[in-house]
């Protein structure tokens, strides 16, 4: 497993957390210690279920790159090493489309095609927290950059 | 006529919830970090299937919410409602279009907001939070510092700015969870 920088949003950014952008997060610790808890249990949890951590990776990065954040794209590419292609990944690669890129067209087929090819309903859950939770991260990315940049002006 | 309301909108889910009799210890644990009034609510007991990313994501959508100081709640509430809108999340639109009205007082406003949406916001505050709120949602690729410009002229400080931000990427997870894992049950219209 790569070595993961102790939050993931800072590593992306470039800031220390003695930065102005760093010093203004940790007045929302909670938010800080959470954001990346929830990465951390969304894509590397101690027991992944049903869907690997590269699955959960590959998941992630196509959500990233869709939602046009090409650093976190890049980031969960690298987590995500090889994966052997399945028609399962394809479903769930499938539903990480819509999911992200138009949920309000989503239907109960899609959970159902899901729960069809064997994954619980703990591993949905985890599979739609997990698409859900990457574009969290990408407006959270693109907001501090547009802090950064008022910084840097 | 708009789709958008303030009145309450029912969720049904698409998978069966967990009951919170036979929960295990860790879905109960995950419940618990929760907003109490939601705790047993369907949507969290869908969720607490994965008690991990529950707990997790509970807290942060907690603090998000619900963090003293920094921006106001009525302005959060606002922000949220903004972006269910834009994702076309009647289920959360509902709930928090009604908070933003219990926070501010200003039943017209939302109303206005939902019937019209924010192009002609007249009070200056609302509309610089509606406008970044809805360029983030939509395209967070193009923000730039220009964009929170209109919020500065406001009067929006960096912890405030920072609690915005929170709320708009809460809620680009938030309706993504409610419009897939269930279906709204929209009032009667009258």
């Amino acid at each position: 497993m790569t070595n993961l920088p102790p939050d993931l949003i800072e590593d992306l950014l470039g800031i220390a957390p003695d930065s102005p952008l760093g010093v203004l997060r940790r007045r929302r610790p909670e938010a800080l210690r959470h954001a990346e808890g929830a990465f951390r249990e969304l894509v590397l949890p101690e027991d992944p279920g049903g869907i690997s951590r590269a699955e959960r990776a590959r998941l992630a990065c196509h959500v990233a790159a869709r939602e046009g954040d090409a650093a976190l794209a890049a980031r969960y590419e690298a987590l995500a090493g090889a994966v052997d292609p399945s028609p399962r990944l394809d479903a769930l690669l499938t539903y990480a489309e819509k999911v992200a890129m138009t949920p309000e067209a989503t239907a109960k087929a899609d959970i159902d095609g899901l729960a069809a090819l064997g994954l619980s309903p703990r591993d949905i859950v985890a599979a739609t927290q997990l698409i859900a939770f990457v574009p969290y991260q990408v407006r959270m990315l693109a907001g501090l950059r547009a802090m950064q940049q008022e910084k840097a002006a | 006529m708009t789709r958008f309301t303030m009145k309450p909108v029912g969720w049904r889910p698409r998978l069966e919830p967990v009951k919170a009799e036979t929960a295990t210890p860790a879905q109960l644990a995950a419940l618990d970090a929760c907003p109490p009034a939601v705790r047993r609510s369907t949507y969290f007991l869908t969720l607490a299937h994965d008690p991990g990313s529950l707990g997790e994501r509970g807290a942060l959508f907690n603090i998000v919410m619900y963090a003293e100081g920094g921006l106001d709640r009525a302005d959060r509430e606002l922000a949220t409602a903004v972006v269910s809108m834009v994702n076309g999340c009647v289920y959360c639109t509902s709930v928090h279009a009604k908070r933003f009205v219990e926070l501010s007082g200003d039943e017209p406003a939302m109303q206005r907001i939902l019937e019209e949406g924010w192009a002609a916001e007249p009070d200056p505050r609302r509309k610089a939070i509606a406008d970044v709120t809805e360029a983030l949602t939509r395209d967070p690729g193009v923000v730039t510092a220009a964009h929170l410009a209109p919020l500065r002229a406001v009067g929006l400080d960096d912890l405030e700015i920072l609690d915005l931000l929170h709320g708009i990427a809460m809620f680009a997870n938030a309706n993504r969870l409610m419009l897939t894992l269930g279906d709204p049950l929209l009032p009667r219209v009258m």
